[in-house]
């Protein structure tokens, strides 16, 4: 313990000696005259013979002076413990919210560790330190700038919920902490994770930065992987268990479908594998949950939801002089009833419910029809898109890697002989572009989702390859959500979207949790001919069901799943890698670094025993009250004994 | 305060019920001339006393000449005597006396002029001595019958508390100079160390004593909270406490003690001992207590 302003304790020498000196003169009593003091001198002989201690009372109220003079000059003294820590005067606290800081080793969870060491680091700022608090990992959020208030901070602090989406990104949160520290002297970020995370590669921090690591654990296993597919008596379960610890371990997965047992897998996996199964399960079911019995650190991924898809098929019109690529590969796809309209077809009578989907092979009617379009190898101009001409043998180029619509999908042996060249408007992203202009665009505009494939399949050796079912199936699942298994998937936090007709006039989501949320209010939107509900981070089921009317006239379920292997692998990092302005890189922070300031504690002493002392100086009144209660029950009690 | 001008001493009415009342006398006191009271001497009255064996120089007047014819002695026939009594009121001036609401020398003075107007009222005599104030007394040698009342008031109207007294002192002497014992009423506060001198002083000789033990209020439960000096009006003498609930309780108990310890002293010389409240009307205190004391009738 040491003090900040030890010539405080100056002060002592002055007011002590003041305080005896007055109570000295104090001591000179009030006089009051009496007949005669005969019977007190008397008296007082009596009383002082047998009270030695009696001189001490009389001192108590000095010594209780002393002793809260005492305390004072020790509070304004600013006591401190040397603690492990923040000193800066500016302080930004990073909390991680992932999912991975729900593991249940901290009990309750790391989020709470987490937010009981952003108190303590709001406790030992300086007085008028400033702190700004970021919640990071998943979505940011920044629910306290550059304040002085540590109500408000821990308000803050105690407002931050866990976020299942998102994953562990702290890039954007240190890129804010580092401009923030940038424009203060004496900044210092303090990230407060369990250490999984995303760390910027060449971010330089302008400030110290401290880690504080949450967590212990490191044994986890959960369900990784969960799909319900369409097979040719009943469906197939796929579901994946993965062992993301450091030692085998062996857990039992249970399987309940539609909410009853199923049946139970023993299964044993070593550290760091994953382990499948396939199995059977009769057509009618519609829900299934994997769930891995007993506890470990991280309850969330210790369940999966697959729920079977849709049982409709989805009706696509083809529009074609006749392609045979396009017919076959539709037709292979599980769930599509593919009606084929000739290519001289003008008018399209049928409502969107009806048909959700177009394909205009080659043709490009006056008219569009509603719903979603695929247009391939596009003659004219619509209104998406204009065509300015043709390009001669384009190099195929994908344009990223992880689009949706490319998943799984190998373009790189594909070769194309004349494509139409087109420009989109900017609701679509180019998902394969070429020198001479894109070659496949997908995109949203108005709720409708349009994909534009700018070359005839007979000019390119695209449906001669693995990539073109692929392709196909993938735009299919964009164009027609809702069909494929996929997309009965949701990972946490990513928007519910359906279409919806305009007959039906009420969505309503029913959440894992149980409480239904309905598009009457304003948590479920419906525009441009789709609902929209954002909010599913939590995992589980969700049913929505739409309504026209009082009837309800379709039920979908999503599962929302949390796979995310960064969350799952929750051993606790010790040491972030981020640099520093003082060229330092390592983030663990060292003992004695911060003084855990106690003067409010003295103070609050101080307080008690100022309370004491004016209970002594009055303790006379005090008596007279307790002998009036006493005399009062007493006179309650007599009348009962007479 | 002491000096009530224009407030009579006692009430007219108060005075009409005094007429009604006598002083109780436990045996008969000799006094120094003729009255109403029985005297233990033998005198000339028409109430028979006794016979005694004519010794020479006697009376040849008061011979039983009936007696004579029977016994063929002479014998004198023995009357009681009437005398009047001498009735001593003692009342302390000293500066304690001033003291409390209502005031304890104005309550003294009201109880000797009650006392003194019975006595007169039966024939009395009547002297007054107050002590407390300076060296000597003051004295009124002695009224006698109802005019009497008037020069009493007027001199116990104009009683100015002292300083210091001495009631040992002021008792011992009084014993010495008084002349005929009679009933005695002493109105004090007995706040002095010489309590017991003086009573025992005043015991010495047959007087019939009734002690008026005047307290005030103040005294019998005194208000008093914090830490004080308490200053002495006669002495100056100080006392340092600090008064709380316990000390009170303390204090109540020393002095009921007190006041026990007197009245068994008292009552071991045959001294009546009546303890005066003067939160109690003086009338009432006459009327009632003192009656029912046996003082009065």
């Amino acid at each position: 313990m040491s003090l900040i302003t030890p010539l405080a304790l100056l002060a002592a020498a002055i007011v002590g000696p003041a305080i005896v000196a007055m109570y000295l003169l104090k001591l000179r009593r009030e006089e009051r005259t009496v007949s005669s003091t005969f019977l007190w001198q008397r008296m007082v002989r009596d009383v002082e013979a047998n009270a030695p201690w009696q001189k001490l009372r009389r001192n108590l109220l000095l010594l209780l002076q002393l002793l809260l003079m005492l305390l004072l000059v020790f509070a304004l003294a600013r006591p401190y413990l040397a603690a492990q820590g923040i000193s800066g005067r500016n302080l930004i606290i990073i909390i991680d919210h992932s999912a991975s800081m729900g593991a249940t080793d901290e009990p309750p969870t790391r989020l709470h560790a987490a937010r009981e060491r952003a108190y303590q680091l709001i406790d030992q700022l300086p007085d008028g330190g400033r702190a700004t608090v970021i919640a990071a990992g998943g979505r940011m959020e920044v629910p306290a700038a550059a304040t002085s208030d540590r109500r408000e901070l821990r308000r803050a602090v105690e407002r931050i919920q866990l976020s299942n989406g998102g994953g562990s990104d702290l890039s954007q949160a240190l890129t804010l902490a580092a401009a923030l520290a940038a424009r203060e002297e004496d900044s210092e970020v303090a990230i407060i994770s369990d250490g999984n995370v995303t760390l910027p590669t060449n971010l330089r921090v302008p400030a110290r930065v401290s880690y504080f690591p949450v967590g212990r654990a490191t044994e986890n296993m959960a369900v990784s992987a969960i799909a319900l597919q369409p097979g040719t008596t009943g469906q197939t379960l796929f579901v994946q268990v993965t062992n993301y610890g450091q030692a085998s371990a062996t857990r039992r997965l249970d399987l309940y479908l539609d909410g009853a047992i199923f049946n139970a897998y023993n299964l044993t996996i070593e550290a760091e594998r994953e382990q499948s199964l396939i199995i059977d399960l009769p057509p009618q079911v519609e829900v299934v949950e994997a769930r891995l019995d007993g506890a470990d650190a991280m309850p969330a991924d210790d369940r999966a939801f697959a729920v079977s898809p849709a049982t409709e098929a989805t009706t696509v019109r083809l529009v074609t002089a006749g392609n045979r690529f396009l017919e076959t590969g539709l037709s292979l796809l599980p769930r599509l009833n593919v009606v084929t309209v000739p290519a001289e077809a003008t008018t399209f009578t049928e409502t969107v419910a009806q048909v959700p989907v177009t394909i205009l092979d080659g043709v490009t009617p006056a008219e569009l029809p509603p719903g979603n379009l695929l247009f391939i190898n596009p003659l004219r101009s619509t209104a998406y898109f204009s065509v300015t001409g043709t390009i001669e043998f384009p190099q195929v180029r994908p344009a990223s890697g992880d689009d949706p619509v490319l998943r799984n999908v190998s373009l790189s042996e594909v070769s194309v002989l004349k494509a139409a060249r087109i420009t989109p408007g900017n609701w679509g992203r180019v998902v394969v572009n070429s020198d001479g202009g894109p070659l496949l665009v997908v995109g949203e505009r108005e709720g409708r989702r349009v994909a534009v494939l700018s070359f005839d399949l007979h000019e390119s050796d695209l449906p001669l390859q693995i990539a073109f079912p692929l392709l196909l199936s993938n735009l299919m699942n964009f164009l027609a959500p809702g069909s494929g298994a996929e997309a009965a998937q949701l990972t946490p936090g990513q928007p519910l979207s359906r279409q919806v007709d305009t007959a039906i006039t009420e969505v309503r989501v029913t959440r894992p949790d149980g409480r239904t949320v309905s598009s009457r209010g304003s948590e479920v939107q419906i525009q441009a001919g789709q609902a929209i509900y954002a909010d599913t981070d939590a995992l589980g089921i969700y049913t929505i069901e739409e309504l026209a009317g009082d009837t309800v006239v379709g039920r979908h379920r999503y599962a929302v799943n949390l796979f995310a292997p960064g969350e799952s692998r929750i051993a606790t990092q010790r040491d972030l890698n981020i640099p520093q302005a003082s060229g330092a890189s390592s983030t663990v922070s060292r003992e004695r670094d911060s003084r855990q300031e106690f003067w409010r504690l003295v103070a609050l002493i101080a307080l008690i025993v100022l309370l004491v002392e004016w209970l002594v100086y009055q303790r006379n009144g005090l008596a007279y009250l307790r002998e009036r209660w006493r005399q009062r029950a007493g006179d309650r009690q007599s009348p009962l004994r007479s | 305060m002491t000096e009530r001008t224009g407030e009579p001493l006692l009430e007219s009415a108060f005075l009409r019920q005094l007429d009604r009342l006598a002083l109780v006398l436990r045996r008969p006191m000799a006094g120094d001339i003729q009255g109403e009271r029985r005297s233990p001497r033998r005198g000339s009255s028409v109430e028979f006393a006794d016979f005694r064996p004519y010794a020479r120089g006697d009376d040849i007047r008061q011979i039983d000449w009936n007696l004579y014819a029977r016994a063929e002695r002479f014998y004198l026939k023995l009357f009681v005597a009437e005398e009047e009594l001498n009735v001593h009121l003692l009342v302390d001036t000293s500066a304690s006396m001033d003291w409390g609401t209502p005031n304890k020398l104005h309550y003294a003075r009201q109880l000797a002029a009650a006392y003194g107007y019975i006595a007169l009222a039966n024939l009395d005599r009547v002297s007054v001595t107050a002590f407390g104030a300076g060296p000597g007394e003051l004295q009124l040698p002695g009224v006698r019958g109802k005019r009497g009342a008037v020069p009493l008031f007027t001199f116990l109207q104009r009683l100015q508390p002292g300083k210091q007294g001495d009631l040992a002192r002021a008792c011992h002497r009084y014993i010495q100079s008084a002349r005929t014992a009679g009933p005695l009423l002493l109105c004090s506060d007995l706040l002095d160390p010489g309590w017991k001198d003086a009573l025992s002083a005043l015991a010495s000789r047959p007087f019939e004593i009734t002690v008026m033990h005047i307290l005030a209020p103040q005294e019998l439960e005194p208000d008093l909270e914090g830490d004080l000096k308490l200053v002495d009006v006669e002495s100056g003498a100080p006392v340092e406490i600090s008064a709380n609930l316990d000390l009170m309780r303390r204090y109540k108990t020393h002095l009921a003690a007190w006041r026990g310890e007197i009245e068994s002293f008292c009552n071991g010389r045959g001294i009546i001992y009546v303890p005066v409240d003067t939160s109690v009307p003086v009338e009432e205190f006459v009327l009632g207590r003192m009656r029912r004391r046996g003082v009065l009738r």
